[in-house]
């Protein structure tokens, strides 16, 4: 009976045993199912789940983040990886088109950039050399300013307006005449020295024969050594020639020559030029010398004229050339 | 179109956009090419084919605006499928049409990014992003016009057959 009832306890242990086996295999078939059903659905709405997880993953990634930007992460990497020596090429292909495209635009320009430059500059140098000139004209100016200041006879600043053409007789025309007192006779000087004398008068201009003139005499003195002389023009050599000096007097190369005041024309100290050689002949009393004007004449713009209250004799100018008169330079 | 060359595409383009907005010196305006990519992708693609070009347009997008936040690869899959229901009711078949199609894909796209951006961060100034809008939608247009016929050869055999309400 024992026996029995412990064969019939082992059979209702394998009973249990199959039926709990026989419930397993129940619940692994529905699970089976299951599983078949699900993919069955997965594979039915696959797309729409796909969607569904490309659509909501990268809203979620941004909500969640809240604008914050990921770190990049392999994926990332690796396209990027992927990508930039194919960015960078193309960025270099395209830098390289536009910069090329902008060099030929430019050149374009420069044609006609390099014209307006040109224009401009040759309107620059223009306006520089006038600058130079108005500042040359200033410079002297200022000296003939500082020059009449210092002078104690009243002066008169004039323009040259022009120089006669005739070889023959040196004279030149300034811008002042009767109506700002001028007079015939009247000395005109620069401040380097003497330049001649007024010989014709008109309204507004005058004519001014040069000590260069050969019809110009000037009582002159050395000034180092006070020899008084006579200084003749000598033409169309642009020179004077020292007349009337005795042969025992002291002339030197050199010796600075300045008015005497003896021919009452020119006030005395006034600059003549310079000895620049002496002519002692083996006879005769007197000894000649060649003055080299203080002046130059071929380059006066500026003139003083010494308006000297003395009546003032008219320089010697007796020849048919003093009744020429002159015309303004072209 | 197929995915490699839909995301060489959007490679190229990107690139050319980005060059381009430079030395023409748009500081806020762009120009929206990856939209009309996915404006041509839902006229032509599968629903699934064409999800996973758009999220890959989106995300490269979003990879070369140097601030991967994801907006843009959400925007693209969205765009996509709008656009992908709004062709089931019209047919573009000319250059003209998809160049309406584009922008009112990039129109829509803009104002999202726009409103998005302003739901995680309502202290920033939108008005000026907003007031680009119009210009970014018309240089779109252009660029949509400019690029529907190197589309159409890179996408040669895949025309639909059913015809829609705009031809």
């Amino acid at each position: 009976m024992g026996a029995q009832a412990a064969a019939g306890r082992d059979a209702g242990v394998h009973l249990d045993s199959v039926g709990s086996q026989a419930g397993k295999c129940k619940g692994f078939g529905e699970l089976r199912e299951f599983g078949r059903t699900v993919l069955t659905l997965l594979k039915r709405n696959r797309e729409l789940i796909v969607v569904s997880v490309l659509l909501l993953y990268p809203l979620t990634s941004f909500l969640g983040k809240r604008q914050v930007a990921r770190e990049a992460n392999i994926i990332d990497r690796a396209v990027l990886a992927l990508t930039s020596p194919l960015q960078r090429a193309l960025i270099w292909t395209l830098d390289g088109a536009a910069s090329a495209w902008t060099g030929y635009a430019a050149l374009r320009g420069v044609r006609a950039e390099n014209l307006v430059l040109r224009e401009q500059n040759r309107q620059l140098k223009s306006e520089v050399n006038e600058l130079a000139e108005v500042r040359t004209e200033n410079e002297r100016l200022r000296k003939l300013l500082d020059y009449s200041r210092a002078s104690p006879d009243p002066q008169l600043t004039a323009r040259v307006l022009g120089v006669n053409p005739a070889a023959t007789f040196l004279s030149l025309r300034i811008d002042r005449g009767e109506a700002d007192g001028v007079r015939r006779g009247m000395p005109v000087v620069t401040p380097e020295g003497v330049v001649g004398t007024i010989q014709r008068v008109t309204g507004s201009y005058a004519d001014v024969v040069l000590v260069t003139d050969p019809n110009s005499r000037i009582g002159v003195k050395v000034q180092r050594s006070r020899v008084r002389a006579t200084a003749t023009g000598k033409g169309e050599s642009r020179a004077l020639h020292l007349d009337n000096a005795l042969r025992t007097e002291d002339l030197q190369e050199g010796d600075q020559v300045v008015t005497s005041g003896t021919d009452q024309v020119f006030p005395p100290g006034l600059t003549v030029g310079r000895i620049t050689s002496i002519q002692r002949r083996s006879y005769g009393m007197v000894q000649s010398a060649e003055i080299a004007p203080a002046v130059d004449m071929t380059k006066l713009e500026e003139v003083l004229v010494i308006r000297t209250s003395a009546p003032i004799a008219p320089p010697p100018t007796n020849g048919p050339q003093a009744r020429r008169g002159v015309e303004p330079a072209p | 179109m197929k995915f490699v060359t839909t995301v060489l595409l959007t490679l190229l383009l990107l690139t050319i956009e980005s060059v381009v907005v430079r030395y023409l010196g748009f500081s806020v305006t762009r120009i929206d090419v990856t939209v009309a990519v996915v404006a041509f992708l839902s006229l032509r693609a599968t629903t699934l084919e064409g999800a996973v070009s758009s999220f890959a347009v989106g995300y490269l997008l979003d990879l070369m605006s140097g601030r991967p936040t994801g907006i843009y690869t959400f925007l693209a899959v969205l765009t996509f499928l709008v656009g992908r229901l709004a062709a089931s009711l019209v047919d573009v078949r000319s250059a003209l049409v998809f160049v309406i199609f584009t922008m009112a894909a990039d129109l829509g796209h803009g104002l999202l990014a726009i409103f998005f951006s302003w739901l995680t961060s309502r202290d920033a100034a939108f008005g000026s992003t907003l007031s680009a809008l119009p210009l970014q939608v018309a240089l779109t247009g252009l660029a949509a016009l400019a690029l529907y016929p190197l589309f159409r050869k890179f996408d040669s055999g895949n025309e639909r057959s059913e015809l829609g309400l705009l031809r």
